[in-house]
């Protein structure tokens, strides 16, 4: 740390920097044990694509690695108050010494992961319309899936790489989604969504199956349900597609992992 | 004279900063009071932006982790050494040298600085700093976790290369490296970390610069390795440092793209983001002002891939490593004003136009 102004204050200086040094100490085990408390509730699916989970325990480790190196630096440091910025005397990465407002940014995200409830993504996060073909194409192994353990994705991989829709006609489902409904629907329709994530929430989309349930406008938008039916091609939005004829919606709890990963 | 140039440059960085600050904290408090469900959208605000923050930061850990572990253990001497001595194949070297030394644009500039006192050549030196913070491991697989093997990764890649390698050339027409640099550059003592530099090696450094002759590197003082316990602190050190630094640039940014995805219309963003030409400088620009670390600028550009082109998320993810605001704020305390000049032009106008030319002719 170079000092520009020998004439400074010393004790206020040393003071000031103890203090940028404990809370910056504080952030850092306070993130690795955010993350930690992620990974042990299972809130982490609400964020990001299971397949890089291990990307957050490595996160976590080194969140609490460089904590604890800081917190052991401090409280060793205290006899010679000098010798501590031995260590960070760069030139080179035009280091200002940390200040306030670098380290009250960087609380942030700690502040908004620990105030606001942990939610996945759900029917209010719809912006637009919502997508009933999916984006990515079909594999093969959807097909070899039986009718009844396709989930929403599958479904609409299959209406991607089926010529004629008919040939659905009478296969049974049997998925979980949320509600989402527009005012424009008829009243007897709503969709099943759920949004679909390749490697975090900035990526998500939504996608939808139609589905014909008289009760439709009884359930409130949002709500995780299971529908069970028959497909049957019908009109939806003007289009012709496979509807879902609902023979049986309960409303289930939200599903540990509430995205598909496509 | 130094001290006080360095402070100058800070103080007009710290008012930067504090401006962008404030400005996109007033737009996302308006947007947000303004909506008509406030918990609601602040909710998914959140989620998006913790997805963003979540994903991303383990890589700028990893990032900064490495960038210790290289200020700590890796002299500039030892990069000179395995350099060729031609000076095409140390250009062509000089754009893969990030997957030996993998730095981000922020570790990149002290260490070309310090390359050039050793008599690097000056083509060898602008292509490893444009090409190193993209062409190196961490990048490869924060890019390839975002988007998969695909035009994105490959077109990142080989767009850096080309474009590093053909500024590289345009520079070794204009020779020598005392021409480029700021006289009083090379007085600044640059791999940190050890206690000697203040001494005598600042002489010997400009000596060096002002004569720049090829294969002076003998004539250095040569900065002693540090013992490896003594290193590994002090790499943990700049790591803990460091990764406050870049991470307000990535925490900025992911609540500017979660604010974005969550608060403007997807009509608006469309007519923005579907413009062959106006999309790539539209993401041209956000590159420049959002200054992210390009280990983690993959997971930003994520948020705007459903709705801007292929070609301006290209220019985003190889221009914003090369140029930036903080990145340029480091060339101006190296280079002279001319050279900072094309170093952010060249750069620019290539990835525009690649950009453009990718928008308009494949379909990707």
């Amino acid at each position: 740390m170079t000092n520009h102004n020998h004439d400074h204050d010393h004790a206020h200086d040393e003071r000031r920097t103890m203090t940028i040094q404990w809370v910056k100490t504080v952030i850092l085990i306070g993130l690795g044990l955010y993350f930690v408390y992620n990974i042990i509730s299972g809130n982490l699916a609400n964020y990001i694509n299971e397949r890089f989970a291990w990307l957050s325990y490595v996160a976590a480790a080194l969140f609490l690695l460089l904590g604890i190196y800081n917190l052991i630096h401090i409280l060793t440091a205290h006899g010679g108050a000098h010798e501590h910025d031995h260590a960070h005397d760069h030139y080179d990465h035009e280091h200002a010494t940390l200040t306030f407002p670098v380290l009250a940014i960087v609380a942030i995200p700690l502040v908004l992961g620990t105030l606001i409830p942990s939610r996945p993504l759900g029917a209010e996060a719809i912006g637009g319309t919502l997508s009933t073909t999916a984006v990515t194409g079909a594999n093969v192994a959807t097909f070899t899936v039986s009718p009844e353990q396709r989930n929403i994705l599958d479904w609409l991989r299959t209406f991607n790489s089926i010529g004629d829709y008919r040939e659905l006609n009478g296969q049974p489902a049997n998925v979980i989604g949320f509600v989402y409904s527009e005012p424009a629907f008829d009243p007897e329709t709503f969709m099943a969504a759920r949004f679909t994530v390749s490697c975090c929430v900035a990526d998500a989309s939504a996608i939808g199956l139609p589905v014909r349930w008289p009760g439709s406008l009884d359930l409130p938008q949002g709500e995780w349900v299971r529908v069970q039916g028959t497909m049957q091609v019908g009109e939806f939005r003007g289009d012709q597609l496979p509807i879902l004829q609902a023979t049986r919606v309960e409303v289930v709890d939200q599903p540990a992992q509430p995205y598909l990963y496509p | 004279m130094v001290s006080m140039d360095r402070e100058v440059r800070r103080q007009l960085w710290r008012l930067v900063f504090t401006f962008a600050g404030l400005a996109l904290l007033a737009i996302l408090l308006g947007a947000l009071l303004s909506s008509p469900d406030l918990g609601v959208t602040l909710g998914i605000f959140t989620t998006r932006f913790l997805g963003i923050f979540i994903e991303a930061v383990p890589f700028l850990l990893l990032g900064t982790v490495v960038s210790g572990l290289i200020d700590a253990f890796v002299r500039a001497e030892d990069i000179a050494r395995i350099m060729p001595r031609n000076p095409a194949a140390a250009t062509g070297m000089g754009a893969f040298l990030g997957f030996a030394f993998p730095v981000c644009e922020c570790g990149v500039v002290p260490v070309v600085r310090r390359l050039y006192t050793k008599g690097l050549p000056m083509s060898v030196g602008v292509t490893f700093l444009l090409a190193a913070p993209v062409v190196n491991p961490i990048v490869l697989a924060s890019t390839f976790v975002a988007f998969g093997v695909g035009p994105v990764l490959i077109g990142r890649f080989v767009i850096t290369i080309v474009v590093a390698i053909a500024v590289g050339l345009v520079f070794a027409l204009a020779a020598r490296p005392q021409d480029v640099l700021r006289p009083n550059s090379v007085l600044v003592p640059v791999m940190g970390g050890s206690g000697d530099d203040d001494g005598s090696t600042p002489t010997a450094d400009q000596a060096l610069g002002l004569r720049a002759m090829p294969g002076a590197v003998t004539v250095a003082a040569g900065t002693p390795r540090p013992s490896l316990l003594a290193g590994l602190r002090a790499a943990l050190s700049t790591a803990g440092d460091e990764f406050f630094e870049m991470g307000r640039y990535l925490i900025i940014g992911s609540m500017l793209a979660a604010g974005m995805q969550t608060l403007v219309s997807q009509d608006v963003l469309l007519s923005l983001g579907s413009g062959p030409v106006v999309s790539v400088i539209v993401m041209q620009i956000l590159a420049f002002v959002l200054s992210v670390c390009s280990t983690v600028d993959s997971f930003l550009a994520l948020a705007f891939a459903g709705t801007f082109t292929t070609g301006s998320i290209l220019a985003f993810l190889t221009f914003g490593p090369m140029v930036d605001i903080k990145s340029t704020l480091m060339f101006l305390g190296v280079f002279k004003r001319r050279v900072v000049l094309y170093l952010i032009l060249l750069p620019m106008l290539m990835t525009m136009l690649i950009g453009i030319w990718i928008n308009l002719n494949l379909s990707l």
